[in-house]
């Protein structure tokens, strides 16, 4: 295994275009996040815009991660991809034979980088949020206080979205492995992570708490509430826990998919 | 180099309705150069993806040294393959794509630039593979066969799009590897190629061993290796252009 691990590390940071999108994946993340902090506008009053009562700075300090992971879910999905245009599976699997050897070891490389790429990118958010939103009515002028990883329901958000992004990186190389297609896969992976919640603001009542729970998304990302954690749809690590399920599912089923067919 | 023996048995694989191997059976005997030669779509390439198991087979068994390819710690040490030189990562450097399989099979990092001097790569090494031209890709692919400096090679058509001089030297490096005692396993379409390189042929057709001979052997009674060719698989080809159409069924 661990001669796999190293062949499939040495793949991964001799190419470009890994770098590229992990500081791609960085600076996406934290401009979007810096971008709706600066253009958020909190009224006490509640007068036009949203209302100040219930707001959850640390929440909306890392909406970027909602955008990043799509950058993230793309390194995924080429790193196992990109091995089916040209046909360099088959050489891949003659040097590493045993696929599940194989897969493995890509999966323990991926979701290191996205960890890597995860933990700046959460940080920079949080900085952000931490300049920016005392301007947007949210700061301690308002009753809130300045974001800190001091406290403790804003560290296990920070500490879980980058968690949540590793999880992203390996549910994209189930769905990779899966489909073998670059476009495709990345297509199904961002269908699956963002029309869930585009489907769920259509419906109502139970329906779209039922979907809530279960989309990897929407469940993955109540990890990162520090407010009204009782009237979230699922809690927050029962949240992250459905995406891990997601991510194993996908991966388990690539695995099966790739013993079963031939190179 | 005992070891050095590729044994294919009674290999049966369908694709759909298709048979495309039919119960096919040879042996690559340690310390020569077998060439594997027949139509297109008689199975050379399944065969010899069914060997490095990549491929699934129903029937049959192929083993290297007596075992099976995927059950071979670090397999690139017993068996090197080209199966098809432009299966690599364009923005990759060669060197890296030799350095990412001698990891994989714990092989010292001193062996890539070994392999890439082997086959006169030089400077290119350093380049991006994808702006290789497919002789250069032939030589990258053959130096990542040679990296576990193995007993065995298994190499699909290694002659595609190498210039004159790329032949010569291809010829002469074959016939090296069979005279240092190793097994080597050589597809090819240039007919004209293998009298000068194999000791021995395998002729497939449909999936089926139409011959295992020498060269010798299989030229006598016929007016060159192509006349023998040609009359051994003109009732297995799909399709034959010109006047032979009438052969066809």
């Amino acid at each position: 295994m661990s001669d796999a691990l190293r062949a499939e590390w040495t793949k991964l940071r001799t190419i470009a275009g890994t770098w590229w999108l992990m500081v791609g994946a960085v600076a996406v993340t934290v401009a979007a996040s810096a971008g709706i902090a600066a253009s958020t506008h909190v009224s006490p009053g509640g007068s036009g815009g949203a209302s100040g009562a219930g707001q959850d700075p640390t929440k909306l300090s890392l909406i970027g991660v909602d955008l990043g992971q799509a950058v993230v879910a793309v390194l995924a999905v080429l790193a196992v991809t990109e091995e089916y245009g040209a046909g360099m599976i088959r050489v891949t699997l003659a040097a590493i034979p045993r696929r599940g050897v194989m897969l493995g070891a890509k999966a323990v490389n991926i979701a290191g980088l996205a960890l890597v790429t995860g933990a700046p990118a959460v940080a920079g958010c949080l900085i952000a949020g931490r300049l920016l939103l005392p301007e947007a009515g949210l700061g301690p002028a308002h009753g809130y206080a300045l974001l800190s990883i001091a406290h403790g329901p804003t560290l296990r958000a920070a500490f879980g979205s980058v968690l949540y992004l590793g999880l992203i990186a390996l549910l994209s190389l189930g769905i990779g492995t899966v489909f073998r297609d670059p476009a495709v896969s990345a297509g199904i992976v961002l269908g699956l992570l963002y029309l869930p919640p585009l489907l769920a603001q259509l419906l109502s009542g139970p329906w779209r708490r039922h979907i809530q729970q279960i989309a990897p998304m929407t469940a993955g990302l109540a990890i990162q509430a520090t407010r009204n954690i009782r009237s979230l749809p699922i809690s927050p690590w029962a949240g992250l826990g459905v995406l891990a399920a997601w991510a194993a599912g996908m991966l388990l089923v690539g695995l099966a998919v790739l013993k079963a067919r031939d190179a | 180099m005992s070891e050095a023996r590729i044994e294919v048995d009674g290999l049966r694989k369908r694709f759909g309705q298709t048979l495309a191997l039919d119960g096919l059976s040879f042996t690559v005997a340690p310390g020569t150069v077998t060439g594997f030669v027949g139509p297109n779509g008689a199975g050379k390439s399944t065969t010899m993806r069914v060997i490095l198991g990549l491929d699934s087979i129903e029937e049959g068994t192929a083993l290297i040294g007596g075992r099976p390819y995927a059950r071979l710690t670090h397999p690139m040490r017993h068996v090197g393959s080209l199966l098809d030189a432009s299966a690599l990562q364009p923005s990759r450097s060669g060197r890296n794509h030799l350095l990412w399989i001698a990891h994989s099979q714990r092989l010292p990092v001193s062996r890539v630039d070994e392999v890439a001097e082997l086959v006169g790569l030089g400077k290119a090494a350093r380049r991006k593979a994808g702006g290789y031209s497919l002789g250069m890709r032939q030589r990258l692919g053959i130096a990542a066969a040679m990296l576990g400096d193995p007993p065995i090679l298994i190499m699909d058509e290694p002659f595609n799009g190498m210039d004159p001089e790329g032949i010569i030297w291809m010829r002469g490096f074959l016939r090296g590897l069979a005279a240092e005692g190793r097994a080597v396993l050589v597809s090819s379409h240039l007919l004209g190629e293998l009298p000068d390189v194999a000791d021995h042929v395998v002729v497939i057709g449909r999936g089926r061993v139409l011959a295992d001979a020498t060269i010798e052997e299989l030229t006598a009674g016929a007016s060159s290796l192509e006349d023998a060719y040609l009359r051994l698989t003109s009732g297995a080809v799909e399709y034959r252009s010109g006047t032979d159409g009438e052969q066809r069924r």
